[in-house]
């Protein structure tokens, strides 16, 4: 799952991962997300930190109150997120760029990680 | 080096019932004039600690009202502070799961106050202790968690958290509520049990917290966190003796109506376990500007007599005859009355001629004349909670 507040950006990586093999869903801030979370987790979210409505540090600790284990990656052009104590519970972060091959590594990796759990 | 105390505060007490059905265990009046939580927020002030959280869930309206009136007595402009944080429900619309998870929980608060050293504490146990002594020895052994450590007798291992050290009190091994403990080396009989006390770095807490959030576990710091840590960090042993204030290796649960009872009597003894006087070690509190404690009457028969016993301000002793009893603040006792090993919380009203004994009797219960109570227990034991030993409890709001 994407979450993605930027419609261009949303589906600019839809695409992209979609050409990767990857079935996406998307979600447009932290609210919409775990409504999609709620529905039947994702086995991996991509989640932007500033959005509207809710942002990813707060969709990030409630998400992990439905599901403790589902790998998320947090995906941003801000800095000082690491500043946050929140965002040590993801599994990766990636700065966000145009060039996703960084992305798409943690996502192969962080997958493979889960099957083998 | 900045140190944030948080204190454990949302205790059920539910073997303090029915002390515990309109209160938190931290709530729960204790020593005539104190709240059990007086004691580990008087520890804090005296140890230099100025910088406290108190995390309530349920039934914290009396314990929200005494820290307001009674612990308003920081410096704010300072940057110190005693605040209670009901649960917000921030992450979860769940309570706590456990310990760790009421930190957890409470991350955003610790991100805002960013100290070095966490120091987590239980406001459901009475003792006196200097947590500086504490410090200063987890910073010593360069520690990520210390665990403050009770010697008590092997028989009740099933109570605690048992802890086991190698010479240098690093610790190997934790069990909770083992039925077989490690026993301390050179003393078969003795355990070493956790307090629920514990000095953190704060970087080593909220990653073990995330960790332990992310898996399957009861959330729990006993059962989960320090064993998990024990692995992969350093944590060791406090040795209470060395910052035990009273030097009597004083520590009490009062988990129970007959623990709770039996350390209010201890104060009354000759000389109490816990020493309230020690006036570098004061223990605060909130007490309403009563006026002095009375006694009248002096006939044959008819004289106002305190015997062993703790009276607190407002009481009126009137022609009655308090007997190794601890009576709270504004107890009115009347003519003819006899009052043995018991309780009297705040306002309590004991008619003409009525009897007492063994018996704890919360706040502004009307005794009505005559009345007695812990002589007969079959009949006490149809309105009342009667323990296995024989204690009464004569509850709040029960009409006689």
């Amino acid at each position: 799952m994407v979450v993605e507040d930027e419609e261009g950006l949303r589906l600019f990586y839809e695409e992209e991962l979609k050409s990767e093999g990857y079935e996406v869903i998307t979600a447009r801030n932290g609210k919409e997300a775990i409504r999609q979370v709620e529905e039947g987790s994702p086995d991996l979210i991509i989640l932007d930190i500033v959005m509207p409505v809710m942002d990813g540090m707060e969709a990030l600790s409630r998400i992990l109150r439905k599901d403790r284990k589902i790998p998320i990656i947090l995906n941003t052009s801000y800095a000082g997120y690491r500043e946050d104590f929140m965002s040590w519970a993801a599994d990766a972060y990636v700065t966000k760029s145009t060039d996703l091959t960084e992305l798409k590594r943690k996502i192969r990796e962080l997958l493979k990680k889960k099957k083998a759990r | 080096m900045k140190v944030l105390a948080i204190i454990l505060a949302g205790g059920r007490g539910e073997r303090l019932y029915p002390l515990t059905r309109d209160r938190a265990k931290p709530a729960v009046p204790f020593g005539a004039i104190y709240r059990i939580i007086d004691f580990t927020l008087s520890n804090c002030i005296n140890s230099g600690v100025r910088h406290i959280y108190a995390l309530t869930q349920y039934k914290s309206i009396s314990l929200h009202r005494h820290i307001e009136l009674g612990w308003s007595i920081l410096s704010a402009p300072l940057g110190e502070f005693i605040e209670v944080i009901p649960a917000q429900q921030r992450i979860d619309e769940q309570w706590y799961q456990g310990t760790a998870d009421a930190i957890y929980q409470n991350i955003y608060t610790l991100q805002e106050e960013r100290p070095d050293l966490i120091l987590i504490l239980s406001g459901d146990h009475i003792y006196k202790m200097d947590y500086r002594k504490m410090i200063d020895f987890h910073l010593e052994r360069k520690a990520d968690l210390t665990v403050a450590a009770i010697r008590m007798d092997r028989s009740l291992s099933r109570e605690f958290g048992v802890i086991e050290v190698d010479g240098d009190w690093r610790i190997v091994g934790f069990q909770e509520k083992p039925d077989e403990p490690k026993p301390i080396p050179g003393d078969p009989q003795g355990i070493l049990a956790s307090m629920g006390v514990y000095v953190f770095n704060i970087e080593t807490l909220v990653r073990r917290l995330i960790e332990d959030a992310r898996s399957d576990s009861s959330h729990d710091f006993g059962k989960d966190i320090i064993p998990a840590m024990i692995q992969k960090d350093r944590v060791f042993a406090f040795d209470f003796r060395q910052g035990d204030r009273g030097g009597t290796g004083y520590w009490r649960d009062v988990g129970t109506v007959e623990a709770y009872f039996e350390a209010n009597m201890d104060l009354v003894s000759l000389t109490p376990q816990l020493n309230l006087y020690d006036p570098d070690w004061r223990i605060l509190t909130y007490q309403s500007p009563y006026p002095p404690a009375k006694t009248v009457h002096a006939e044959e028969g008819r004289t106002g007599t305190v015997i062993n016993s703790i009276i607190s301000n407002g009481c009126i002793i009137s022609g009655g005859r308090i007997k190794r009893s601890v009576l709270s603040p504004r107890v009115k006792v009347h003519s003819y009355v006899e009052v043995e090993d018991s309780i009297l919380l705040d306002g309590v009203d004991v008619g003409r001629g009525a009897k007492i004994r063994r018996t704890i009797v919360d706040k502004e219960i009307q005794i009505p004349e005559g009345m007695e109570i812990g002589y007969h227990l079959e009949e006490d034991a149809k309105r009342f909670t009667v323990t296995p030993s024989g204690i009464v409890v004569v509850p709040k709001w029960i009409r006689l």
